[in-house]
């Protein structure tokens, strides 16, 4: 593989935990542009914050849990977690894991996060 | 411009796939570059050997094929998406050991730092989501 110049990607997550695979394969994807040191944003909106919950219970329905995943993006080089706001009040979703490094985001700076990005991919 | 090309949904079952196809077909003739085509999540079903479509069909799968051969494409399809959706090229199948295979040899297999890297290397990165 060459070795790839850095670009900054955002990656749009606005899917339910365990509904679909997107959650699963988008935070693959945050992973591998992590490993190759890529400049990495993720935005959580929409039902995409039902990830964020503290205390998921997957092994219920034999799923991985997702929560523990995300964790462990910053050993990878994945640092820039960001939550839409309005989102999470819509969903009235007022505590979010504590141990995920997040922060909250209005429509005006997520507008921005777009517009600095070289690439949007969107789960 | 150099385009990378992101393919995320399956043939039929939406009209994406067909989409990225014509804009591929398209971006060739217009003489510009395609870096590769990145099959993953339901995308990975566009590389299939073994679909057959109605006869009065356009056979996407075919066109698929051909249009890599015609100009030599770098088709990429995720080894991790497509080993859980039941698509395997003869060495993951062996791998796996299963008795079939079932993946046109037009595409390879690999992860998706090759996602990655044609994101970094190409102008464009064009999604045609599920």
């Amino acid at each position: 593989m060459n070795q790839p110049k850095t670009k900054k990607i955002l990656i749009v997550n606005q899917s339910a935990p365990y509904s679909s695979g997107n959650a699963k394969e988008s935070l693959d994807l945050a992973l591998a542009a992590g490993t190759f040191e890529q400049d990495v944003s993720i935005l959580f909106t929409g039902d995409a914050c039902y990830q964020l919950l503290a205390a998921q219970k997957p092994k219920e329905i034999d799923s991985k849990n997702l929560s523990q995943m995300l964790k462990v993006l910053p050993i990878y080089g994945v640092e820039s977690l960001f939550v839409d706001e309005q989102s999470l009040l819509n969903r009235n979703i007022r505590h979010i894991d504590n141990d995920l490094k997040i922060t909250k985001i209005s429509a005006s700076e997520s507008r921005e996060l777009f517009q600095s990005a070289a690439t949007v991919f969107r789960f | 411009m150099v385009f990378s090309i992101l393919v995320l949904g399956a043939p039929f079952n939406s009209q994406s796939a067909y989409s990225a196809f014509r804009f591929v077909e398209a971006a060739l003739e217009s003489k510009h570059t395609i870096y590769r085509v990145f099959f993953y999540q339901d995308g990975i079903h566009n590389s299939s050997a073994i679909a057959t479509p109605p006869q009065d069909e356009f056979d996407l799968y075919q066109g698929w094929q051909d249009l890599q051969a015609g100009y030599s494409l770098d088709f990429v399809t995720c080894i991790a998406a497509a080993a859980r959706r039941g698509l395997l090229n003869e060495s993951e199948a062996k791998r796996h050991n299963k008795d079939n295979s079932n993946m046109a040899k037009q595409f390879d297999l690999s992860g998706l730092g090759q996602l990655v890297e044609a994101t970094a290397l190409s102008d464009q990165v064009i999604t045609f989501g599920q």
